[in-house]
């Protein structure tokens, strides 16, 4: 295995090759170079389970690749790869679900008969590289680059049914929202530059470690507006949550996300579940080193995470559209890992990345192969009764939303339950603030375990409800086994961390990730990063207890969930509840009004302020270029009488003016002096 | 040699196509334009200069010849091409064969007078980026003018004559303002100077050979003159308040003098503006760091709302390029490696993204005979390739990484924040960089509008994908632009060699 991380470039180059191959020449391929992604992607999820198990084994990569912008007298600006068991980790994951994307495409794009493909291929090719180009980034500006270039994909992706209303303007608007988040994150990427002279995030230079080093006093760095260091990281760190707060879809910048549900659903599953909303939180966890040094910082980040959590649960209770649930259960799971890295739990949350990345994308490809079936009908009202039409998609479904639901054992139980056992515990020792975002995340289980079922037994439970939903448009293996290979992971992946049954029961050994992540450079790994955490650690009644509490509270709230779902919707002819919620009701339908007041800033504030800027611009900037002109204009058809056309005139009033000019010169010049 | 050689050819092939019969008259425009292309690019391959040619670096291609006695002073022929000007050379030989080859859709009265004039002004522009002496700078400097005057005022739309006008007196003023600054810097420098020649000056300025002229003591005449050439320089620029030309003559000019005009033409004006302004009186320059930067802030936001408040797709541009100028202003003032690095990078950055965009506007207009925004919606159904670029060249303009734009906008950024002019440049940075979300808006509003949701058309024009020849500059200038973002180096290095000794320069009084 000795030198495989040196391949580690192709793993990106992979996918980038597929766009070209799709863009340049797709229209001449089989499937409209759908085949060039799949093979690229292959490829790349061979090599990148290559770099795991290489990884896995202590290696690790930290090289600068590509100097982008060599600097005389200043720094250089470089790409580099940085291999360490969080990135690598994050390369099996994104290779692994946009190669199943790739071939649930087949299925949800070619089968379908859709035209475009081509351009569809190419942009998930380029999506897929540019995530992976922002998973390795060895340093901050790249990481910035590439997020940007992620940003660019997901606007071409969710716009790609462009010659509708919808899609353009939904693309558009996560576009928008997500730079609005990334300037404050590209002031960041400036401001670390101006700090430290460095943005790596590991190696000598590595900027956390300079962070660390300044504030122990060790030697001193760059701050700006007068303040000291530690006032000054917090202000970094903020400004780079920014564009955090925008990709990953966090209160007050998650708006985009739903909307962004008029792309196609695989692209849905690629951007939800391993690359654009992941990249966020990924961020926070490539430069953790520096979080943890400013506790403000932190608190923000563990309290948008647990308010993020509990508000998007609440509206997802409401929605008529599968795809709407999913989208806002998405942005609450995101929630659930800002709380768990803001709250010093970097394993929980890197965890919890890692199973939602799988069971959501399953639940994505199961509701596209739902909406396969309903003809691109989603409102799960005109579904019901597909569970005996559909049993691939009925069971693999059902696996993720019992991960989702944080049901043991499947997946999301376990990461779940350790971001909020991370919580508590450190809010037990001290923290007011991370009790408060605890019991928001707490209270947020039992919407999901609602949420999640109500859809579940609106789609596959009880009596079809339409036409479609009676004799379904059939799926076929395209769709079925990326569902069959997730739906195992959905159910299983969770078991590589079990460290409530590693502490109940004193099993040694089995917090698999906890020790994988360990491997990491001294700088980067999880163990340091305990260390740095501003928390300290207090139990109800013990460790093993505070564990059992916490599992069993989590548990019993998401069954109950689960259990009201049950109870209201699994029944042949399900009606609505939602009248019950009166105004509530009017107010989640209208998502909390966010979407009203953001479009209102765009158009009721920022335009009619550019309108009225128009106005005096041309009337009173251009105005007086105007004014002076016509002034002159007037003082030029009365001074046009000194030129009257006679010779000798225009020669005497040259000799005047010579001689003027030379008077004048003369006497400021001082000749006569 | 070089350099005179390739004004020269480029005269004669002016000439030329000014007797040739229109029929002929662009592809001969054409075809001519490609040798000073070849020339530039035989120029950068061989270019071995160091340092800046005003502080005594090594000058490339330099020639050096007395031309004729004026009083005390010896008016030289001296040209020659450092690191700052060499990449404008460049863009200016490109840009004009693009823009010629863009012109032969809509250019269909009068061609022959019509590419002799943008040969013309080739002529002129590559005489102003390589002239070191003050003589010969001001005369191309002024003779872009005239050719560009025309271009207008011809060739323009319906209120043409006003856009030309406007265009010429307002330039022009502003270039007498300017010329009265340098000349009362070279009376102040008295008897130290024996020429006009641009390093003479600059270097008798750095030794404090300013003594004091008309009753104002050398420091007070620094900053006179300083503020004099900056006011004639930031019309040129424009700058905000002095900007409002810019869209009126980009309006009415035709899309090849609009490409020129924004590519081009404005980038003398930041040009002269590093060249005198920064490079001979830094010191000056330096105590007027705060109003410069609250211009810079102000061009960049101000431009961008206005550009949101637009809907001609040409002046949505127009605006944008006052907002992208701004940026250049930022970077000149932070006086550090990547901000007057940046700064001259943005100059060509921009001269590519600008003229891509007003191409493509342009392609569009060829088409449909309009460029309002509610006019049009869902081109991209029936021009799929012109469409792909417009959405390209529009995510460069938003500064895209691995395009030209985001590499001069981030040099600019990280130069300015960490600048030592004032202590409150990292604020005056971040609110410039806001044009990055403004800049967003308006070009995704106009793209959603006109070429996305479902294709709806008003005239009676049939809309169909634009010819080869149309589409081709623009996939040129498209592919420059991602290869000048992923190796910037191709220019910035040799910008950096330029631009390091002004920031070493002290104070000189």
């Amino acid at each position: 295995m000795a030198g495989i991380l040196e391949f580690a470039p192709a793993i990106v180059l992979l996918p980038f090759l597929s766009f070209l191959i799709a863009l340049g020449a797709g229209r001449y391929m089989p499937k409209g170079g759908a085949l060039a992604g799949i093979g690229a992607t292959a490829g790349s999820f061979l090599l990148a389970v290559a770099t795991f198990v290489a990884v896995s084994g202590g290696q690790t990569y930290n090289q600068t690749i590509y100097t982008w912008a060599e600097g005389l007298d200043a720094v250089d600006l470089t790409f580099g790869l940085l291999i360490d068991p969080l990135s690598a980790m994050m390369l099996v994951i994104v290779t692994l679900i946009a190669f199943l994307v790739h071939v649930f495409s087949l299925g949800y794009m070619n089968d379908d008969g859709q035209t475009g493909l081509p351009r569809y291929y190419a942009g998930l090719g380029l999506f897929t590289a540019s995530m992976l180009g922002f998973v390795v980034a060895d340093n901050l500006l790249m990481a910035f680059m590439f997020f940007e270039l992620v940003g660019l994909c997901s606007y071409l992706l969710i716009g790609f049914w462009f010659r509708q209303d919808g899609p353009p303007s939904a693309a558009k608007k996560a576009f928008l929202v997500t730079r609005f988040g990334d300037y404050f994150f590209l002031i960041g990427v400036v401001a670390v530059f101006a700090t430290f002279g460095s943005a790596a995030f590991a190696g000598p230079d590595a900027f956390p470690v300079l962070a660390e080093e300044a504030l122990a006093g060790e030697h001193s760095v760059n701050t700006f507006l007068g303040m000291g260091e530690q006032a000054w990281f917090t202000v970094v760190g903020l400004l780079v949550l920014g564009g955090v707060v925008g990709k990953s879809a966090q209160f007050p910048l998650h708006t985009w996300l739903p909307d962004a549900m008029e792309g196609p659903t695989p692209v849905s599953a690629l951007i939800h579940a391993a690359t654009m909303v992941a990249a966020g939180v990924y961020l926070v966890a490539r430069m953790y080193g520096f979080y943890a040094l400013t506790p403000t910082t932190l608190a923000i980040i563990a309290l948008i995470g647990g308010f993020t959590a509990l508000f998007a649960a609440t509206m997802g209770v409401v929605k008529k559209e599968i795809k709407q649930v999913l989208a806002y259960s998405t942005i609450s799971q995101y929630g659930y890992m800002m709380l768990g890295l803001g709250a010093g739990g970097y394993v929980a949350a890197t965890f919890h990345l890692m199973t939602h990345a799988f069971f959501k994308a399953l639940l994505f490809l199961g509701a596209g192969s739902v909406i396969i079936a309903m003809h691109h009908n989603e409102n799960m009202w005109d579904m019901g009764g597909l569970k005996e039409k559909m049993p691939v998609t009925y069971y693999a479904f059902l696996s993720g939303s019992l991960a989702l639901a944080g049901i043991v054992p499947f997946a999301g139980f376990w990461s779940k339950d350790e971001v909020l056992y991370e919580t508590l515990i450190h809010g037990l020792g001290g923290s007011p603030i991370l009790l408060a975002a605890y019991a928001m995340g707490l209270l947020a289980v039992f919407f999901t375990g609602f949420y999640t079922f109500r859809m579940v037994f609106l789609t596959f439970h009880g009596e079809p409800r339409s036409e479609t939903a009676r004799n379904p448009h059939g799926v076929r293996w395209n769709v079925k086994a990326p569902l069959a290979v997730l739906g195992v992971l959905a159910a299983t992946a969770g078991l590589v961390n079990m460290v409530p049954v590693e502490k109940l029961f004193g099993i040694k050994g089995i917090d698999f990730l906890h020790q994988f992540l360990d491997g990491s450079f001294d700088s980067l790994n999880a163990h340091h990063y305990a260390e740095l955490i501003p928390y300290s650690s207090g139990y109800i009644g013990g460790e093993a207890g505070t564990v059992a509490i916490g599992a069993a509270v989590s548990l019993g709230l998401a069954l109950a969930g689960a259990g009201l779902a049950y109870v209201l919707y699994n029944v042949p002819e399900p009606v609505e509840h939602t009248e019950k919620l009166g105004s509530i009701k009017t107010v989640l339908y209208n998502n909390y009004y966010q979407d009203e007041y953001q479009v209102w800033i765009a158009t009721g504030v920022v335009q009619p302020i550019s309108r009225v800027l128009d106005k005096f611009d041309q009337g009173v900037v251009d105005g007086v270029v105007n004014g002076v002109s016509s002034v002159s204009l007037f003082l030029g058809s009365r001074m046009r009488r000194i030129q009257s056309g006679v010779v000798s005139n225009y020669a005497a009033l040259l000799t005047l003016g010579l001689t003027a000019l030379l008077l004048g010169l003369g006497l400021i010049g001082g000749w006569f002096a | 040699m070089i350099i005179e050689a390739l004004i020269a050819v480029t005269f004669l092939a002016a000439l030329v196509t000014f007797v040739l019969p229109d029929r002929i008259a662009g592809k001969a425009a054409f075809a001519l334009s490609l040798v000073p292309v070849l020339g530039s690019l035989v120029m950068w391959q061989q270019y071995d200069a160091s340092g800046n040619a005003l502080l005594g670096g090594n000058i490339a291609f330099e020639t050096d010849v007395v031309w004729l006695q004026l009083g005390q002073y010896d008016l030289h022929w001296m040209v020659g091409v450092d690191g700052i000007s060499l990449p404008l050379v460049v863009l200016t030989t490109i840009l004009t064969t693009l823009a010629i080859l863009s012109s032969w859709t809509p250019i269909s009265e009068r061609e022959s007078q019509f590419y002799g004039l943008m040969l013309l002004m080739e002529a002129n522009l590559l005489g102003v980026f390589t002239a070191l002496d003050f003589f010969v700078w001001f005369v191309f400097w002024e003779a872009v003018l005239v050719p560009m005057y025309f271009l207008i005022g011809v060739w323009g739309g319906p209120r043409r004559k006003y856009a030309a006008i406007k265009f010429f007196v307002y330039t022009n003023i502003a270039s007498l303002v300017m010329f009265i600054g340098f000349i009362s810097l070279v009376f102040g420098l008295g008897d130290s100077i024996s020429s006009l020649r641009l390093p003479e000056i600059a270097q008798a300025l750095q030794a404090g050979q300013l003594s004091g002229f008309a009753g104002l003591s050398a420091s007070a005449l620094a900053s006179v003159a300083f503020i004099a050439m900056f006011l004639g320089f930031a019309v040129k620029v424009p700058v905000v308040p002095f900007h409002t030309w810019l869209p009126d003559a980009h309006v009415e000019a035709p899309t090849p003098a609009s490409v020129m005009l924004a590519g081009v033409l404005l980038k003398m004006g930041t040009y002269a503006l590093l060249r005198f302004n920064f490079t001979m009186l830094p010191e000056t320059a330096r105590s007027f760091a705060l109003p410069i930067a609250l211009i810079a802030v102000a061009s960049v936001i101000y431009g961008a709302l206005l550009a949101l408040a637009q809907q001609d797709l040409k002046r949505i541009v127009a605006y944008s390029s006052v907002s992208s100028m701004g940026y250049v202003i930022l970077g000149l003032i932070a006086y550090t490696t990547y901000g007057v690095g940046g700064a001259t990078f943005q100059m060509v950055a921009h001269g590519l993204i600008s003229g891509l965009m007003f191409m493509a506007v342009g392609v569009i207009y060829n088409t449909t005979h309009t460029r309002m925004v509610t006019d049009m919606s869902g081109m991209a159904d029936k021009m799929p390739v012109t469409a792909g670029i417009f959405v390209a060249g529009a995510f460069g303009y938003m500064g895209l990484p691995l395009m030209a734009g985001f590499a001069a906008e981030f040099f600019i950024f990280k130069g300015s924040f960490e600048s030592t002019v004032m202590a409150a440049m990292p604020l005056f940075t971040g609110a410039a960089m806001f044009g990055i979300v403004i800049v967003a808006g308006y070009l995704l509003f106009a793209m959603q509008r006109t070429l996305f949701g479902p294709f709806e058309f008003d005239g009676d024009y049939e809309i169909t994908e634009a010819p080869f020849h149309d589409v081709a500059p623009l996939a040129v200038l498209l592919l420059l632009t991602i290869v000048l973002g992923v190796q910037p180096d191709i220019f910035f290095t040799m910008i950096q060699e330029a631009v390091n000794p002004i920031l070493e320069l002290g104070g000189a009084f």
